[in-house]
């Protein structure tokens, strides 16, 4: 049984920020949760998936962010409470559903968690969920440290019931990735019943059907969307978690949220400020609670905004004592604008230890200079830094050598769009620099598409583009089928490595089980694209020459969209994991080193992990603990000194 | 071993080391068996975009008193653990100070520049002698040596853990520890996961 | 003149697009490789030095060197280079009559290097569709498949480079007159590998003024006529001056006026238009279409081409002295054409920061005088 179904009396256990939201969940009585992978929210539909059973849950991974929510949004149109569950790049997808569903309200509560990614640590941007609150006109919490991570979800689904409409709840990398104490409370007897009532009059919230009607009649549903949050305003002013921290009237005060509400904690504390700076930690962050501001904001003279990537609070707070400035007075501010705070990069206590220090004029420094000069000194020598590569066996490397090789021999400038996944790195030397665009999933195949469309105005240079087996059931069907239709010649590369693998082998329609391990209909990506009318061929990515030449074929084949199928499992999968197909070794007498007729392809280009070069002895050999047997680079040695036996 | 007390609140530990070597399940081991005692524990992992072949590290923040943030100062680490020499250079450059603790394994796992031959990854030996002149009291274990002689690279992250447990500076013991361990893993796996704990115990 | 590594011969050579894809660079490394007539550059490597820029005959190459290397005399910038005797030549009578282009001199001579261990591995040209592919036959037989000409580029060094690497030795090649440049060049040793032992024991240079580009040649034909139909493409001698096709049951003819956009860049810059550093030189015989031209440059060619003619697979005889005289004139004019599209362009002598060529006044004031 998972610890996260525990019913123990006081039972506490050390979770991740996304393992408690998903305990709040679960205390919230939640029926249906839905989403799409991606770094870091993944583990919250994982978790679910493991006590649907026991909870009587209904989980999918659905096929992209906007079906995510629509999926939820059926759960609470039926009477359920329901979650969809996405990354910050995925509201963006969601966001056109969003729009609708905040205005035609939602019946059982619903939340849209978002797991925001400051730094962009796992992401290709670090973009500002945030915002959309504004946008959608939906109300937006954020919990400060784990306990509240789990607290706060079952206050969010009543405060979605109360207005009826979907509640935004952020967490960060730094909380959903985190760990902390977290106590239980009792787990909800279950025993929901759906049933969606729609023969009331329209409008009616409890059983009219759900309509979004803005464009018809504006005052019917924005008039009342706006009242929701107003209401919304008014329950945030006496939010339990909304907290303050500090002396009744503090020189400076922080106004923070989320993971930043820890770092100024530390930092306060670690300058023995705790009696001149006081916190107020918000939770609810938009539509803000004015009163509870206006109250804080009076008592200090100085106010620092410590929040991550855009300045949201900075912004709307100033707006608050802008308009409180005859009753509080004005006031000094420091934050992102005054330069006291980076704008962009996720925060951490040193860098609100360096904001105080600055502002109080209180020396601090976290080691002797000395000795991290010295130390700092020694890595730059001893510590080369780790730049990203595919895993030892990936199939995408084998995958873009031969692509790469493809281009080259084509020699009419060609080049590929690069997509969102493991791949990514298909713009980098581990994919040798083989990509030339990158956007948001999906779009390397609508980007292909029109630049397919352009011979007309002289371009001659061959068009292709990739995708992995996930991004092409979540984006790149709609683009597929356009350059079908507009007969855009270009070169699809289907990466397919049996899995969303970049976040964790989460299925896709494509896969042949669900992740509640239920056997499903498996979509055949090879016969869609048929159907769909593309020119198909499929290779086996560590056949290199086979997937070159049918590569070049296709490139040569002028008509029409063409798909290559790379079909080959994610080494790390648990189809490949931890098996070895060939032993690998390095013949040295064979081994042409950097003599010309070589130069080191292996470790130099290819740049698999598992190669070592050996700078002494002046020839290549393997890491055997890195090495996984995948033989690939047998065949990309000229001299037959890469040696593979099959292991039987 | 005998019950150890916090040298300082919050004590700071991190364990590093290269994706794939089990950084995450050592933090969240030791983590779990600190919580389960009392502890306000809080961990934060920071990990690239890459499932593999990437720093990872970990920051366990240990506490009687307060929920500490998840990322520790520069310069305030206790204790660093590291799987991966380079690694544990690179961690103690930011948040090591003189009286910071470090145990790292000694076996060096190449990032793919070095691989490339864009630069050079010195020798180890010479790596160590060079911190133990600006950390005297820093040291290298021959993990995965140890590892591979139990039969699997794999256990370096356990091993590590023994280690640190002999160091009696974070308060858990075997019993904690094999209890734990047993919760997490397949029961076949316990007792080679116990040899390599005691492995580790007797290596510094 | 300075050897360089693969990056500058990617730079001055292919990306200046005076590379002719004769296949001196590649399956040397992994990083050249030919597809569809032309030379792709995959990855970059970083030696300073290499083999690929030290062979290839497109880069400064040193002709006044490679003239002392084979005859042990400057280069003077004569229209047809060193030679010992100029002939008229044609298959002797032991040959059954077999599909030759004009007289069958290359190939009869081929034939006998093989039949008589004067070679043992012979690099000659095939086709699979239109495209030139390269072989190394050893069988005398085998020589009579690869007999055609070929009017597009080949990477037939390519498989010249693969043959050493696997061991052959003695071998004969058939050039166009870039590649008896190249080939020149690796017989030179220019690394100064050791153990090294010249592979060749007989180039056969061809007359060349110039090849088609494989791409652009077989795009032209797509349009006017079904390319798997082809049997046979000819240019024959002048006065003619049309492409002929052959299709089953019929022949069509392009002007060589529509012929000639399809031809390189490159082939403008050459200077060489009877293959100066082969040891004989085989070309069509103006005016006489079952006859060839034979130029005996050095010693080996020429004991090589007595034996031949001893043992009756090939029957020579003395060049008239006008044909000479118009063979020179045409010679002399490719020289003259290219020497002076190189000085426009800055090629001479590095003006503009890369050579293709490096002589000294003296004797591209010849030259231009002749």
């Amino acid at each position: 049984m998972s610890y996260l179904i525990d019913e123990g009396k006081n039972a506490s256990h050390l979770l991740m920020g996304n393992e408690a939201i998903v305990r709040g969940s679960l205390e919230a009585g939640i029926n249906v949760a839905a989403g799409y992978p991606g770094t870091p929210s993944s583990e919250i539909i994982e978790c679910f998936s493991q006590v649907a059973k026991e909870r009587n849950l209904y989980v999918e991974w659905s096929t992209n962010e906007k079906v995510a929510v629509e999926v939820a949004a059926a759960a609470s149109f039926a009477g359920l409470r329901s979650l969809c569950v996405m990354k910050q790049n995925g509201v963006n997808v969601a966001s056109d559903f969003l729009l609708h569903l905040a205005s035609s309200g939602t019946r059982g509560g619903m939340l849209l968690v978002t797991c925001d990614d400051p730094g962009a640590l796992s992401s290709v941007n670090e973009g500002e969920s945030r915002l959309f609150a504004q946008l959608l006109e939906i109300p937006l919490l954020e919990p400060g440290d784990f306990q509240e991570a789990k607290d706060i979800i079952p206050w969010a689904f009543a405060l979605s019931e109360k207005i009826r409409n979907i509640v935004m709840v952020r967490s960060v990398t730094r909380l959903s990735h985190a760990s902390g104490n977290v106590r239980f409370g009792p787990l909800p007897a279950t025993a929901a019943k759906a049933e969606f009532h729609y023969s009331g009059p329209l409008l009616d919230p409890d059983t009219g059907p759900m309509i979004a009607m803005i464009v018809a009649a504006p005052e019917a549903q924005h008039g009342p969307q706006q009242e929701k949050m107003k209401r919304a305003a008014e329950i945030f002013e006496t939010c339990p978690f909304n907290t303050y921290t500090g002396p009744a009237a503090p020189e400076l005060l922080i106004v923070t949220s989320s993971a930043c509400s820890l770092y100024s904690r530390e930092a306060v504390s670690i300058l023995g400020l705790t009696e001149r700076v006081g916190i107020l930690k918000l939770a609810t962050t938009w539509p803000l609670p004015q009163r509870l501001l206006k109250k804080h904001l009076a008592a200090a003279p100085q106010i620092l905004f410590v929040e991550e990537v855009a300045p949201t609070l900075e912004d709307h707070v100033k707006v608050v004592a802008a308009e409180a400035g005859a009753e509080i007075g004005g006031k000094i501010f420091f934050g992102k604008k005054s330069g006291h705070l980076p704008s962009l990069g996720e925060l951490n206590p040193d860098l609100v230890l360096a904001a105080l220090s600055r502002i109080f004029a209180v020396p601090y420094e976290g080691a002797p200079a000395a000795f991290s000069g010295a130390v700092k000194a020694l890595a730059a020598r001893y510590a080369p830094p780790r730049g990203m590569t595919f895993c030892p066996g990936c199939p995408h490397r084998a995958s873009y050598w031969s692509i790469n090789n493809a281009v080259k021999l084509d020699g009419r400038g060609g080049f590929v769009c690069g997509d969102i996944g493991c791949y990514v790195m298909g713009t980098m030397a581990a994919g040798f620099n083989t990509c030339k665009t990158l956007h948001a999933m999906g779009s390397a195949s609508g980007i292909a598409s029109g630049f397919g469309k352009l011979k007309q105005f002289g371009m001659g240079q061959p068009v292709m583009a990739v995708c992995g087996d996930s991004t092409f059931f979540h984006a790149a069907m709609p683009a597929l089928a356009n350059a079908i239709h507009q007969r855009s010649p270009f070169t699809l590369m289907l990466m397919d490595n049996r899995g969303t693998a970049m976040t964790g082998f989460q299925p896709h329609p494509g896969s042949p089980t669900n992740v509640l391990g239920d056997t499903v209909p498996a979509l055949d990506m090879e016969k869609i694209c048929r159907a769909m009318g593309a020119k198909v061929e499929v290779s086996d990515p560590f056949n290199l020459e086979k997937t070159r030449q049918k590569l070049n074929h296709l490139m040569e084949y002028a008509d029409g969209a063409k798909v290559l199928i790379l079909r080959r499992a994610c080494a790390l999968s648990p189809e490949r994991r931890g098996k070895k197909d060939y032993e690998v070794t390095v013949d040295e007498s064979r081994c042409r080193g950097e003599d010309c007729g070589c130069n080191r392809i292996c470790t130099r280009i290819f740049g698999c992990p598992g190669l070592i070069w050996d700078g002494e002895k002046k020839v290549s050999r393997i890491d055997e603990i890195i090495c996984v047997g995948c033989g690939v680079c047998a065949d990309i040695c000229p001299a037959g000194a890469i040696v593979r036996k099959e292991i039987a | 071993m005998s019950e150890v007390k916090l040298a300082k609140d919050p004590y700071n530990v991190i364990i590093t080391g290269v994706g794939g070597q089990g950084n995450v399940l050592a933090s969240r081991l030791l983590g779990g068996m600190l919580a389960k005692k009392g502890f306000i524990v809080t961990i934060g992992e920071t990990f690239g975009a890459s499932q593999r072949g990437g720093s990872v590290m970990s920051h366990l923040r240990i506490s009687r008193e307060v929920l500490a943030s998840p990322q520790i100062p520069k310069g305030r680490a206790d204790v660093i653990v590291s799987l991966e020499p380079a690694e544990a250079l690179r961690v103690l450059a930011l948040y090591g100070n003189p009286d910071t603790i470090l145990l790292t394994n000694n076996h060096p796992i190449y990032p793919v520049g070095v691989i490339k031959g864009d630069m050079v990854y010195p020798p180890v030996a010479e790596m160590e002698a060079a911190v133990k002149e600006v950390l005297p009291a820093a040291r290298f274990i021959a993990a995965t040596a140890r590892a591979l002689a139990l039969g699997n690279s794999i256990l370096v992250n356990i091993i590590m853990l023994g280690a640190l447990g002999r160091l009696n500076v974070v308060p858990f013991n075997r019993e904690e520890f094999k209890e734990a361990i047993a919760a997490r893993l397949a029961a076949g796996q316990l007792a080679i996961n116990l040899q390599a704990f005691d492995a580790g115990y007797g290596m510094v | 003149m300075n050897n360089f590594g693969a990056n500058k011969l990617a730079e001055r050579v292919i990306q200046a697009e005076l590379c002719s894809g004769c296949g001196a660079c590649i399956d040397l490394c992994p990083y050249f490789r030919s597809y569809r007539g032309k030379t792709a550059y995959l990855f970059p490597c970083t030696r300073e030095e290499g083999r690929c820029f030290a062979y290839c005959p497109k880069v400064e190459v040193d002709l006044d060197g490679i003239s002392r290397f084979l005859f042990a005399k400057p280069y003077d910038g004569h229209p047809l280079g060193n030679w010992r005797s100029i002939h008229v030549a044609r298959a002797g009578t032991r040959l059954k009559r077999q599909p030759f282009q004009s007289g069958g001199t290359v190939s009869a001579l081929m034939y006998f290097a093989l039949r008589s261990g004067c070679i043992r591995g012979a690099i000659l040209t095939g086709r699979k569709g239109l495209l030139p592919v390269p072989q190394l036959v050893t069988r005398p037989a085998g020589v009579w498949r690869h007999s055609l000409s070929k009017y597009t580029a080949a990477p037939t060094l390519a498989t010249l480079n693969r043959a050493v690497t696997a061991g052959h030795e003695a071998l004969g090649v058939v050039a166009t007159p870039c590649q008896a440049t190249a080939v020149a060049q690796m017989r030179m040793n220019p690394l100064q590998k050791s153990p090294f032992q010249d592979p060749t024991a007989l180039v056969i240079g061809l007359f060349c003024t110039w090849a088609l580009d494989f791409r652009k040649f077989e795009a032209f034909l797509a349009e006017r006529v079904p390319l798997q139909d082809i049997v046979k493409v000819d240019i024959p001698p002048p006065p003619a001056s049309v492409l002929e096709v052959y299709l089953p049951g019929e022949k069509r003819e392009f002007p060589l006026n529509e012929i000639r956009p399809l031809v390189p860049d490159t082939c403008g810059y050459c200077l060489d238009m009877t293959s100066e550093f082969a040891d004989v030189s085989v070309g069509v015989l103006e005016g006489q279409p079952d006859l060839n031209t034979l130029i005996v440059r050095t010693q080996r060619g020429e004991e090589i081409v007595r034996e031949a003619q001893r043992q009756e697979y090939l029957i020579i005889e003395d060049m008239p002295g006008e044909n000479r005289e118009h063979l020179e004139w045409a010679a002399g004019n490719k020289k003259q054409r290219g020497i002076r599209r190189c000085m426009e362009t800055g090629r001479l002598n590095g003006e503009a920061g890369t050579a293709c060529l490096r002589l000294t006044a003296e004797v591209t004031d010849r030259i231009l005088e002749n």
